[in-house]
């Protein structure tokens, strides 16, 4: 083992990342997780004794019914999102040079305008006299406006075009390292364009998938105002009903034990995928 | 592949993405009050928007916020990525669980738990909190960007570097910066863009002394959301496509 | 030459700092809830800077003022009615001197010496509204409607829209079944959810961003709107009228009042005063589109603003109207719980 002062850089490094962490997500946590564990108090928000009480009145079947709804329609969020995004960093990556840079730029400097605002230009365009609806009355391709606002599925395309580029960059930054040669290798082997996608892109992408994945999928849980505008407030996601225990019933332990049991099933959840694909990966070899 | 296709296909997703925007773009030269129908043409938003000393003061402060989280995020979540790959250190899945911790946290969780914590040490509310705050959520963005960039790379090139006698910083720069470019302009990016839009946390952790912009956003809606807030948005679309252009041609002189 | 110099530097700088610091004041406010042309007029009459800064709801202002307690750095805020008296109790407040504000005698005898706060020993009214019926003439045939029961008929269904407000919505809901909006018994609480979930099916959406919109959008038809946005909506919707239901209307009053430990009370009180001079106040009303509690400044307001019943209702229409009070935090988790049942449709 070399001592600390051969490796001043990574000491240096070590320091920075655990100071920050430690002091900026660990100590805030711990607040949190003391706040979960104590009374609610009407005049100072928490108080004593400790008790385990807002844990138990999370087992009501209708925080499980928001959870369950929130996870479908983040997930319906990720799938969209990798559909539209994988073959997008695909092809972008394959731009030459300095066009790449600025076409990298072209796609986030929509998402510099503030997303309320965006999300009400949404809206804008799928009212049902909006104009969408007036464009596809105007073709002849419907006789009738269509009702889409204030449904799931403006919802997720509300949440679809806040999260697209959280699903895009990670992509393209693995897309990016793909070198030509191994595909024209995999070509020369004989590999058809399928066997090629299946057998060395899509590994090789991986990476880049799960970490898109995660970018999209947890803050999709969260994103409380694309509901409230989109979805006519009725569609609630997790963060919706988090933040109204903190703001309007004021039940502050009942929101920061939501809020950890939502973690910890969350990170349950991506552990056990985790694992299942490590098997499977097993396996295969 | 034929090369039309990846292109119709780019220009179909770009034109998806400016489609609201273009809209917005629209609506901030309407002269209607309501900003739902159209009343003409007109640029008393742009006016009135001049004459809010404030919102334009917000508007510097939300600029300059976002360019320095973005870039502290950027460099601690690159360095934090290359000590969970590179290094091997007690309490890696620690480091790891609580990058998901802050991904996960409701931010109205995050906004109260930071907030007490400054309360607690004491620490001013203004840019600093606010610059705390914001690269605290970056990072995990940053981290985790970099990391998928950094698992499809060829572990034997840093040995190489070592092998030939270079320090631990210096194959760290030469070596590995290069090849997670992209990932941290990846991360810059998204650092940059969250930063800018986000409202629950600054709600808590800013103070009088340090305004920025989407606070003011958010709470104008509740006098139903004025035409100004579109022509904001179309100021700012301009700036940053001017910043880009003209970064294009500055680079592209300098090439030759 | 060089000293002559460095000695006028020296004397500017003296000056610089023997001079007094420019007072500020602190001003937490919703925003675009105050016109920049009265922030730079009181600004040139008193030589102090206003620093304007913005909240989203009473809550997050609740919250952050409670939480920052002694490090509180605004001199003024501007919460809505029973937030008053929340704060009022909760020893948040400091009182006002009355005796350095100008003008209180002006205010509608009406909406000063509430209950949220009698005698107006913390709190100084600045706009009021009422949240009432919007409905939507042109689209809606047979009897008119005139009560909050007239939305649980079938002709509506899919077509009303609701504030995204707890407590207004079990208003309504309470009001129908004849009981008080401020009711605390859980049993009434519990008979208002289940009213309310036989609404839930013609309810299209909950709004409380710009309540007017969805009617604009042509998405609702009839529902609950603020008077404000009802006003703001008629310019480009003539045939969307502004009802006061026949159960009563909900009333509410944004006051303001000054923090315990705010830095600069004195400018407070000043600012106060300066508001509620009738000239500015008319001017507040006309811009922001609320009603105006200072009788002087309604006299000054031009005669469309003045008479749109809207904005400023007859005493008729007033009848059974009821402010929101209080409710204490027993009765705020009931509601909680039926609200988020009432959302999540089960």
């Amino acid at each position: 083992m070399r001592s600390l002062m051969q490796q001043p850089f990574r000491t240096a490094v070590l320091v920075l990342v655990w100071g920050w962490l430690l002091f900026l997500v660990l100590a805030p946590n711990l607040l949190v997780v003391g706040a979960s564990v104590a009374t609610r108090d009407p005049v100072s928000f928490i108080s004593l004794p400790l008790n385990l009480d807002a844990y138990r009145q999370l087992f009501d079947p209708l925080y499980l019914e928001v959870f369950l709804h929130s996870l479908y329609m983040a997930a319906m969020t990720t799938l969209v999102c990798l559909l539209i995004g994988y073959p997008f960093a695909w092809a972008l990556s394959r731009v030459p040079g300095r066009r790449q840079l600025l076409l990298i730029f072209l796609l986030i400097v929509p998402f510099w305008t503030n997303s309320l605002v965006r999300t009400y230009a949404l809206k804008l365009l799928l009212a049902t006299n909006g104009l969408l609806n007036s464009a596809l009355l105007g073709l002849g391709w419907i006789d009738e406006p269509l009702k889409m606002l204030y449904t799931e599925g403006a919802v997720v395309i509300g949440l679809v075009y806040l999260l697209l580029p959280f699903m895009i960059l990670p992509l393209y930054s693995v897309f990016d390292d793909l070198r030509q040669e191994l595909l024209l290798a995999s070509h020369d082997l004989g590999a058809g364009r399928v066997a090629t996608f299946f057998h060395v892109i899509v590994p090789l992408t991986l990476p880049g998938v799960l970490a898109g994945v995660m970018l999209v999928l947890l803050p999709a849980m969260g994103l409380f105002f694309v509901p409230d505008i989109l979805g006519g407030s009725r569609n609630l996601l997790v963060g919706n009903v988090i933040k109204n225990q903190f703001l309007d019933a004021r039940n502050w332990p009942f929101g920061a034990a939501a809020s950890i049991v939502l973690t910890i099933t969350m990170a349950f959840l991506m552990f056990a995928h985790k694992l299942s694909k490590q098997r499977i990966g097993e396996d295969g070899v | 592949m034929s090369r039309w296709l990846p292109r119709a296909y780019l220009t179909l997703v770009y034109l998806l993405l400016y489609v609201p925007i273009g809209i917005l773009v629209l609506f901030s030269f309407n002269d209607s009050r309501s900003g739902y129908t159209w009343g003409g043409l007109s640029l008393r938003w742009y006016q009135s928007l001049f004459n809010n000393n404030a919102m334009v003061e917000a508007m510097w402060n939300s600029l300059w916020l976002a360019l320095s989280a973005a870039t502290v995020s950027t460099v601690i979540g690159a360095l934090t990525a290359l000590a969970l790959h590179r290094y091997r250190f007690r309490g890696k899945k620690m480091l790891n669980g609580m990058l998901f911790v802050v991904m996960m946290s409701p931010e109205i969780v995050l906004a109260i738990s930071l907030l007490a914590l400054f309360l607690l040490v004491g620490i001013q509310l203004g840019y600093v909190s606010l610059l705390l705050a914001h690269v605290t959520f970056c990072l995990p963005f940053v981290v985790i960007t970099v990391m998928a960039r950094l698992s499809g790379f060829d572990e034997r090139l840093p040995e190489a570097a070592r092998d030939l006698g270079a320090s631990d910083f210096t194959m760290t720069r030469t070596v590995l910066i290069p090849v997670i470019m992209p990932a941290l302009l990846a991360g810059w990016l998204l650092g940059f863009t969250l930063s800018l839009d986000d409202v629950v946390v600054s709600t808590f952790v800013s103070g009088p002394s340090y305004e920025i912009l989407p606070l003011r956003i958010y709470s104008m809606v509740r006098v139903g959301l004025k035409p100004e807030v579109n022509a904001l948005g179309t100021l700012l679309l301009v700036f940053s496509l001017v910043m880009l252009m003209l970064s294009q041609w500055i680079l592209s002189r300098s090439k030759r | 030459m060089k000293k002559l110099a460095l000695a006028s530097l020296l004397a500017v700088g003296l000056t610089g700092c023997s001079s007094e610091e420019p007072q500020v004041l602190n001003l937490y406010n919703w925003s675009e809830y105050m016109p920049q042309e009265v922030l730079t007029r009181f600004q040139e009459e008193t030589g102090i800077e206003v620093v304007y800064t913005t909240y989203d709801s009473n809550e997050a202002m609740y919250a952050k003022l409670k939480l920052l307690d002694d490090s509180a750095a605004y001199d003024l805020a501007v919460p809505s009615t029973y937030y008053v008296s929340k704060m009022r109790q909760e020893g948040l407040l400091m009182p006002i001197d009355r005796s350095k504000i100008e003008g209180f005698d002006k205010l509608d005898p009406e909406l000063v010496n509430l209950d949220i706060d009698p005698d107006n020993q913390y709190s100084i009214p600045y706009l009021w509204g009422t949240t009432g019926l919007a409905v939507d003439n042109a689209d809606i045939e047979g009897e008119p409607v005139t009560a909050w029961e007239d939305l649980w008929q079938e002709r509506f269904e899919g077509r009303v829209m609701l504030t995204n407000d707890m407590r207004e919505v079990f208003h309504v809901g309470l009001r129908v079944l004849g009981y008080s909006g401020n009711s605390t018994n859980p049993e009434e609480i519990e008979a208002a959810y289940e009213k309310l979930s036989e609404l839930m099916p013609s309810v299209r959406t909950f709004n409380s961003d710009a309540p007017r919109v969805p009617y604009l959008e042509g998405e609702t038809d009839v529902g609950m709107i603020w008077n404000g946005e009802a006003v703001m909506a008629e310019e480009t919707m003539p045939s969307l009228e502004y009802v006061y239901p026949d159960e009563g209307i909900i009333a509410w009053l944004d006051s303001f009042v000054i923090p315990k430990n705010a830095k600069n009370p004195e400018a407070a009180h000043k600012f106060i005063s300066f508001v509620l001079q009738p000239e500015i106040s008319a001017l507040i009303s006309e811009e922001i589109g609320y009603a105006t509690p200072n009788l002087a400044a309604r006299d000054m307001l031009p005669d469309e603003v003045a008479d749109n019943r809207a904005s400023y209702p007859t005493p008729e229409d007033m009848e059974n109207a009821e402010f929101q009070v209080d409710i204490g935090d027993e009765a705020l988790q009931v509601y909680a719980k039926y609200w988020e049942m009432l959302k999540s449709g089960s």
